[in-house]
């Protein structure tokens, strides 16, 4: 390795990167807002979609069964749904057991005692493998023989479904016009050196500079815009996270929300990888546009 | 050395600034290109380095032939040219060693190289003891001698000068164009572009004159002007 190349070589990206600090840091700025949305956006949508299945994972189908059902087919019923490649697991409740957990769930607030005889039907209860598959599965089972009602969150179960996809539109459309804002501006401070440098270029290609070589310096100009911006925002994004998440736990038990829904580590290297591909992205662009006229 | 046959550039904008030129310069030789501003001398330099390439013709420099010659393919000819200009193309933030130095540097020359021959052409300019010093603390004929010394650095074959004494006084005229004799009797081709009639006069070496894009004489011995001798002044 020849130090002193490397040497001139890092001068000249410290001394392009110093000569428009303004610009520098208006780049730097706007990378780390990108990076500080993207962010916000990955670590909420992974916690909304944590908490949202945990919701659809406790959703349960009861199948009520006619009053008049034989036992014959309950256990016909009960045969069926074990087939059903859709279904995790479905349990025979009998109307004994079933008066058992709602007194136990009401905690006395109804009085059992006074029933002369139990007025809950036999039921199935049904977990399904997919929360998507909620509907499809309810549906099959309402047909089948025997069955007289099928109780589940129907509701719940769309709205989540239609809140997750909304959510994710809405993003990633944000997302995008901020990458391409940023992008904007790193491509104008990069040209802005490029035009302070001019005279540089025209004598690097004068003497035999190929167009890869004197390319070099702006790209990592670039690159440490979308490093450094990249950095802030994760550095803002970890203190907002140690700051408010706890509090926002706090203030919505009922959500199920967790304390870390997505795994940091992983994150922050999408993010640094994001900040540092709009700034080598950005200068290339820039650059070339010059190096071709 | 350096061959155009039958060549012509049109620039985009329609003018035409060399019309069917042709000329042979062969190794070692000292050619001066003559006319007046507009006429195509610049022109026909920029082609040779392939600033700008020709709409006809066809031009060969040290074996490469120019006019053919890929974009991605330019940065390998121009390390085999060295080019002056009238107004130096000197690095005003960089010391006279390192804008020397800039021309290996930014070519991917080894440090041992860079350390071994900038002091080596500084000296043949005659600049070794101001190479600390930044191009505007230096007179203009120090700041050729360094754009010189810059063209120089990468072992050219092949020397080109665009009025490379138009700023200067005529001291520093005679030293300059001293200095490109001298380099000259090293081997290296040197073609000048200039409308110094003191320069070409004093020199009596090959004389291409240009008028309107075309060759219109071209002398061994020749002076600015056609058919006078030194001391001679045209009228009106």
């Amino acid at each position: 390795m020849d130090s002193g190349k490397v040497k001139f070589f890092l001068g000249e990206v410290l001394r392009n990167f110093s000569r428009n600090t303004g610009m520098q840091v208006t780049a730097i700025g706007t990378v780390a807002i990108t990076i500080v949305l993207l962010g916000l956006f990955l670590f909420v949508r992974a916690a909304l979609a944590d908490a949202g299945n945990r919701l659809l994972d406790q959703i349960e189908i009861s199948a009520y069964l006619r009053p008049d059902a034989t036992s014959a087919q309950a256990a016909a019923i009960g045969g069926f749904l074990a087939q059903d490649p859709r279904i995790a697991s479905a349990q025979f409740v009998p109307k004994r057991q079933g008066l058992a957990e709602l007194r136990a769930r009401t905690r006395g607030a109804i009085d059992t005692e006074l029933l002369t005889e139990n007025p809950l039907p036999d039921k199935f209860r049904i977990k399904v493998r997919q929360p998507e598959q909620v509907d499809s599965v309810a549906a099959t089972v309402r047909r089948l023989t025997g069955v007289d009602n099928v109780v589940y969150g129907q509701k719940i179960v769309q709205r989540l479904l239609a809140l997750g996809g909304v959510l994710r539109r809405v993003g990633i459309g944000l997302i995008l016009a901020f990458v391409g804002v940023a992008s904007i501006i790193i491509s104008n401070t990069i040209r802005l050196t490029v035009f302070a440098r001019r005279r540089e270029i025209a004598i690097m290609q004068l003497v035999g500079a190929t167009n890869t070589y004197i390319r070099l310096p702006f790209i990592c100009e670039g690159l440490l815009d979308g490093l450094i911006g990249a950095l802030v925002a994760l550095a803002l994004l970890a203190g907002a996270r140690a700051a408010l998440w706890p509090r926002l736990l706090e203030a919505l038990p009922w959500v199920q929300l967790r304390a870390m829904p997505v795994d940091a580590r992983i994150l922050a290297v999408q993010l640094i990888v994001t900040g540092v591909a709009i700034g080598v992205f950005a200068s290339w662009i820039s650059v070339g546009r010059y190096l071709r006229t | 050395m350096i061959s155009l046959r039958g060549v012509s550039l049109v620039y985009p904008n329609g003018v035409r600034a060399l019309d069917n030129v042709s000329l042979e310069i062969g190794k070692g030789d000292f050619v001066f290109l003559v006319g007046h501003s507009g006429t195509g001398k610049s022109s026909l330099l920029r082609l040779l380095y392939r600033e700008a390439n020709s709409t006809a013709g066809e031009i060969v420099v040290d074996g490469i032939r120019v006019d053919r010659l890929r974009r991605n393919r330019v940065p390998a000819l121009r390390r085999h040219l060295g080019v002056v200009f009238q107004d130096f193309k000197l690095l005003t933030d960089k010391t006279v060693w390192e804008n020397v130095a800039f021309a290996m540097q930014v070519t991917g020359a080894h440090t041992r190289d860079v350390m071994r021959q900038v002091p080596r052409v500084l000296d043949l300019v005659g600049l070794s003891h101001k190479s600390r010093m930044y191009p505007n603390e230096l007179s203009g004929g120090e700041q050729q001698r360094a754009a010189i010394a810059r063209a120089l650095v990468n072992n050219p074959k092949i020397l080109l000068c665009d009025e490379p004494t138009g700023n200067l006084d005529p001291v520093n005229t005679t030293e300059i164009t001293a200095l490109l004799q001298r380099i000259n009797l090293k081997g290296t081709t040197v073609v000048v572009a200039t409308h110094n009639q003191a320069v070409v006069d004093r020199m009596r070496r090959r004389v291409v004159r240009l008028e309107d894009g075309r060759i219109t004489t071209d002398e061994e011995r020749g002076y600015y002007y056609l058919g006078l001798g030194q001391g001679q002044v045209l009228s009106g």
